[in-house]
């Protein structure tokens, strides 16, 4: 049964990601028959940047993790504060914001001759350890704060209510309540936040000063851009691979983290607070919206100094044509292959065959671990010779962020499908329904999970730079490689105005997101 | 007829024993204390619980190898039988071959009369009360093609009068298409209106 038709589209799907991977990977190995430079992982080089990668992971997880708690408390208990729902919407965001459009904001707000640098004091650099966190903060911070919020609206009004009669105070609420509804999702998060910056490429890239913040993932793209020293990049590429694999097993042996919820649950029990902790969550939460707020707001001067010629308004609109075709189509192949691969994962846990399960899951987000600067780079070189890839390179632009995304996509409708399977799997096999009905039945359920995984693959997709370096076409330019050349030549104004007209589009995405939930 | 021959079931450390013969076309309740194994027969007979040994055998010919999709049973839960997120109508619509939609709604209509939920057909379920979702999925069971019906309390959530309707609407569907129905109550009316043979479980 679990050899089902169904099943084995499931299966191929996961075939098919796994051997690009390991044409990637082959084609590096294969390249002039170098192995990997083991006598690498001896040099003081090799030390400090595996060091510095793991250093700043760390880092950024316990500072978003642990900042992000006390502002998710103050978003649920205080649920009248202005603009929340605004706040929620800027989060989701933050997080998948394109880098570039961040690092732009960044540098104008704190860069050399940012505005509010002459603050900060003489000793004040963007560019190293702490320009990494912050950026690292910025993105993930957001995250934390809407899985941490829709963890707290799951707790039920009558736990409020029985803590009330029984009279616990603020220390036992806390630990009988609020820790345990957080507990699991606070190292989940956690660890994902741990490997998204371990694996940041972008930001490091950028923000990063030289080689004492260099991490895994920026040495390779070094070492294969500047030195083509494969050995190297080989070694690196491989503990990468390990490290973000450790990482990734540990995180996968629980469940996916609830962020993109709706707010929902209408709380009206919640305990009262007094004025001191409402101040102090008003201060708390209003300093989060200003931290979101100001690296956007920051792009404005360069907007209003643009010089707005035809020519610069036409690029721009190409670029916006060509992302927008080129994410749709990479989000829509990541969705239809993202249910595909559920089918057998489903029914593995239909079959309580727990192993089958974590393998196949394994190799579906196998695209999480594996650096998207190795992939690109190992299938650059294994094609190179047997094809045009002036030509043909935007088919591996979608290929490959079709890889990248998959992950995200996976893990965002895996719980809707396990839950409708949860709820509904006796009942369907009980009416003995086809697979298109069963299919016509399931879609009503787990549309608003597709639409809003759908769009959050789309931003993610269209976001994309380190794929598009490699394999892009300087004729068929997206929006985010526009700002990278514009900001590479110094036109930080025009820089400024095509990050602004990608923002909008977000922007519009991101509220179609939020209303898909609120029909959820 | 419908064989239950030295069938086993392990429920953890209960052990399980079922040996009975069931005419084809017969109604028969099956009652006993809880715990005793009555939904586990049912949900043996329909697929859902392996039995460790002996077979059901259904017209000469084992089922008790096949999958769910292929027993020639349906089966009425205890619960959960309703698909929360689409309407009453198109719930009981699932399951059965409709040659046109408005024979459809003509069949579904005319049951739901009978069993006075007509003017239920388009709301979710969600705004029904439990009596009047357990008469939603008992209209649809009935009405579907499988010769073998397995009904687990059916009637639980009903008030008496609502009950004796729905009852004798199962009656007269079941010997008018020639069902065989296994029905699990604790009530002896319901023995009394439907059974031509009860199973008293020990």
């Amino acid at each position: 049964m679990f050899l089902k038709f169904s099943n084995i589209s499931g299966l191929i799907c996961i075939f098919c990601i796994s051997v690009v991977t390991l044409m990637a990977f082959y084609g590096l190995i294969a390249f002039n028959q170098q192995g990997a430079d083991l006598a690498l992982l001896q040099d003081s080089y090799f030390h400090s940047i595996l060091l510095f990668s793991i250093k700043q992971a760390l880092l950024s997880a316990i500072l978003s993790t642990v900042f992000a708690w006390p502002i998710a408390r103050a978003l649920y208990y205080c649920p009248k504060l202005y603009f929340k729902k605004s706040f929620l919407s800027l989060s989701l965001l933050c997080f998948v914001l394109p880098t570039l459009v961040l690092i732009t904001g960044f540098v104008s707000l704190l860069g050399r001759s940012g505005i509010i640098s002459p603050f900060l004091g003489e000793d004040w650099n963007l560019y190293g350890m702490q320009g990494i966190l912050l950026a690292h903060v910025y993105m993930n911070l957001p995250f934390a704060v809407r899985a941490f919020h829709n963890q707290l609206q799951n707790i039920p009004d009558t736990s409020w209510i029985l803590a009330r009669q029984m009279k616990l105070n603020r220390w036992q609420k806390l630990c009988v309540i609020e820790w345990p509804a957080l507990r699991s999702t606070i190292s989940l998060v956690f660890g994902f936040i741990t490997i998204l910056c371990f694996n940041s490429f972008a930001v490091v890239l950028s923000l990063g000063g030289g080689p004492q913040s260099t991490t895994l993932e920026v040495a390779i793209y070094q070492a294969l851009k500047y030195d083509f020293n494969i050995a190297e990049a080989l070694t690196l590429a491989w503990t990468q691979f390990f490290i973000a694999g450790v990482f990734f097993v540990l995180l996968y042996r629980s469940n996916s983290v609830a962020w993109l919820a709706k707010d929902s649950n209408k709380k009206n029990s919640l305990p009262q607070i007094s004025n001191t902790n409402k101040a102090f969550f008003t201060l708390l939460y209003s300093g989060a919206f200003c931290f979101m707020l100001l690296p956007l707001l920051a792009l404005v001067p360069g907007l209003i100094a643009t010089s707005y010629s035809l020519k610069l308004l036409a690029n721009v609109f190409e670029a916006l044509i060509m992302t927008l075709v080129l994410g749709s189509l990479v989000a829509s192949i990541a969705m239809l292959i993202a249910y595909c691969i559920m089918l057998p994962i489903r029914s593995s846990l239909e079959f309580k065959k727990p192993h089958i399960k974590n393998t196949l899951q394994w190799f579906a987000n196998h695209t999480l671990i594996a650096p998207a600067m190795v992939l690109s780079v190992g299938l650059y070189i294994l094609f190179l010779p047997i094809m045009d890839l002036d030509a043909l390179g935007m088919i591996f632009v979608v290929v490959l962020n079709v890889l990248m995304v998959l992950p995200f996509a996976i893990q965002q409708i895996r719980s809707r499908l396990i839950q409708f399977d949860h709820d509904y799997l006796v009942l369907s096999k009980s009416l003995k329904l086809s697979f298109w009905k069963n299919l016509s039945i399931e879609w009503p359920y787990i549309k608003p999970a597709i639409l809003s995984t759908f769009s959050l693959v789309l931003l993610i997709a269209m976001g994309d730079v380190a794929i598009f370096s490699i394999f892009g076409n300087d004729n068929l330019k997206t929006l985010p490689w526009l700002i990278y050349q514009y900001a590479g030549s110094y036109r930080i104004n025009e820089a400024s105005f095509a990050s602004a007209v990608l923002l909008g589009i977000y922007f519009i995405v991101l509220i179609k997101i939020e209303r898909a939930q609120s029909h959820a | 007829m419908l064989d239950i021959n030295q069938l086993k079931i392990n429920l953890g450390q209960q052990k399980l024993s079922y040996h009975q013969q069931i005419n084809s076309g017969d109604i028969v309740t099956l009652q006993g204390v809880s715990g005793v194994g009555k939904s586990s027969l049912l949900l043996c007979i329909a697929g859902f619980i392996k039995a460790s040994e002996g077979s059901i055998t259904w017209q000469d010919i084992d089922i008790s190898k096949l999958a769910v999709e292929k027993r020639p049973v349906a089966m009425l839960f205890q619960e959960n039988n309703l698909f929360e997120h689409i309407n009453v109508f198109k719930n009981a619509c699932l399951g059965i071959n409709f040659t046109d939609s408005a024979s459809a709604t003509r069949t579904i209509t005319e049951a739901a009369e009978k069993l006075q939920i007509a003017d239920q057909l388009t709301k979710m379920p969600t705004q029904l009360s439990g009596g009047q979702r357990q008469r939603v999925g008992l209209l649809r069971t009935l009405l579907r093609p499988e010769p073998i019906i397995l009904l687990d309390e059916p009637f639980a959530e009903l008030d008496s009068y609502t009950r004796s309707i729905a009852a004798n609407w199962v009656a007269s569907i079941a010997k008018s298409e020639n069902k065989t129905l296994l029905l699990v109550t604790h009530q002896v009316e319901d023995v009394e209106t439907l059974a031509d043979h009860n199973w008293l479980m020990t």
